[in-house]
């Protein structure tokens, strides 16, 4: 299987992580991942079709249409039904939302299994653990229970050990192949 | 003789106290029970004209919230756009990379990024057209949208693990091209008032298993 990208907006709608991996890029440089979204915009050359659009509006329109869609379910399903994944005929959306209304976004292939599992363990495991406890700017790993609980333009969350576990989570998970992908 | 024994085992099998199991068979109870994912339930199906108004709603099993005649109108509309957003936010991969997309790490090294022209993308299935939303799970139900050529989109809302919903997406189109395409009275976009189409969907839709 393979991840295209991935993304985290807060109760605010704010984007406040944004991460794509692009099949070339994988097995290239190997440079540490990064997330802001000036790297993004300028490092990575737009396709033809979006040439207009960048790596910014894309994350908008990730939220809309999340956003959109979990309403939707909400009305049809019941207040307690969950959005679960989508697929068209080029790709997949994985949708997680914690009891905090923070939102995590997946775009795998289309054979991709069911990935909730995937994003439960990368809040659980790596947001929960050194997003929000870990203070947001200094390098040093001390667990803060007092670290901030907004991100306000992903401050605190695109520190160096959540992406790099987070690359290590991912990568782990294109290599296993789809079979695996939910144990991972 | 032999007709004769067999009226005897049927007559043993099916006494009077236990005749209502004959009679109870045809209703089902497609909820609560663990029959349902092997009835493969139909919640109800949508048809959505191309320009994203609601030309035709209907149940065929209570399961999913009741919804107004307005609210479905604003679910199609949501949904028309969200399909087209869908279809635009398609990931484009290099050119280079699709062919060694499935072998990441091994043999695609530097050299294939390197000599990849800037200008060349693809589709992750360049064989495939891009598509808005195919399918769309929840815990409590599945959304399969098809969408015509002509891009009027059919809704259908099953339980989750129903399998083989393109067959009766195909016989609901099918039946849309026979009753409600080849009626003469109707206009083209506008809501689907079709008896004949009403009472096929029904009678498949109740004869399916």
């Amino acid at each position: 299987m393979t991840v295209y990208s991935f993304y985290i907006f807060d109760r605010h709608a704010d984007c406040i992580y944004q991460r794509r991996w692009l099949p070339s890029s994988l097995s290239g440089k190997p440079s540490r991942p990064t997330s802001d979204t000036q790297t993004l915009s300028h490092g990575e050359l737009p396709g033809p079709g979006r040439s207009k659009r960048s790596a910014d509006d894309d994350a908008k329109l990730v939220f809309g249409t999340v956003f959109s869609l979990r309403n939707m379910v909400r009305k049809l399903g019941g207040e307690d039904d969950n959005f679960i994944c989508y697929r068209t005929s080029q790709y997949k959306l994985h949708y997680f939302e914690t009891p905090t209304n923070i939102k995590f976004v997946m775009l795998t292939d289309t054979k991709a299994p069911s990935m909730r599992i995937a994003l439960q363990q990368i809040y659980v495991n790596l947001y929960v653990e050194y997003v929000i406890l870990t203070p947001s700017t200094s390098r040093q790993v001390v667990k803060n229970p007092l670290s901030p609980v907004e991100h306000p333009g992903g401050v605190g969350v695109n520190n160096e050990l959540f992406e790099e576990s987070l690359e290590l989570f991912v990568v782990c998970m294109m290599m296993s192949g789809p079979a695996s992908g939910e144990t991972v | 003789m032999y007709v004769a024994g067999k009226k005897q085992t049927q007559k043993f099998l099916f006494p009077h106290h236990l005749s209502f199991i004959l009679h109870a068979r045809p209703l089902r109870f497609p909820f609560d029970s663990p029959v349902s994912t092997a009835i493969r339930v139909v919640y109800s199906l949508i048809i959505i004209n191309k320009a994203g108004g609601l030309i035709y709603q209907r149940e065929f099993h209570a399961g999913l919230q009741q919804l107004s005649t307005n609210d479905f109108l604003v679910l199609a509309g949501t949904f028309h756009g969200v399909h087209a957003i869908t279809h635009s936010l398609t990931p484009q991969i290099p050119a280079s990379a699709a062919s060694t997309a499935p072998s990441i790490g091994t043999t695609a090294g530097t050299s294939t990024s390197t000599t990849a022209p800037s200008g060349a993308w693809t589709l992750p299935n360049p064989s495939l057209p891009k598509t808005g939303i195919e399918v769309l799970e929840t815990d409590r139900f599945r959304l399969t949208c098809f969408q015509t050529l002509t891009g009027t989109k059919f809704l259908l809302f099953t339980d989750p693990p129903t399998a083989n919903i393109d067959v009766i997406m195909r016989k609901v189109y099918e039946l849309y091209a026979d009753y409600v395409m080849k009626n003469p009275f109707y206009q083209l976009e506008m809501p689907v008032r079709c008896e004949a189409f009403d009472r096929h969907l029904a009678t498949w839709m109740r004869g399916r298993t």
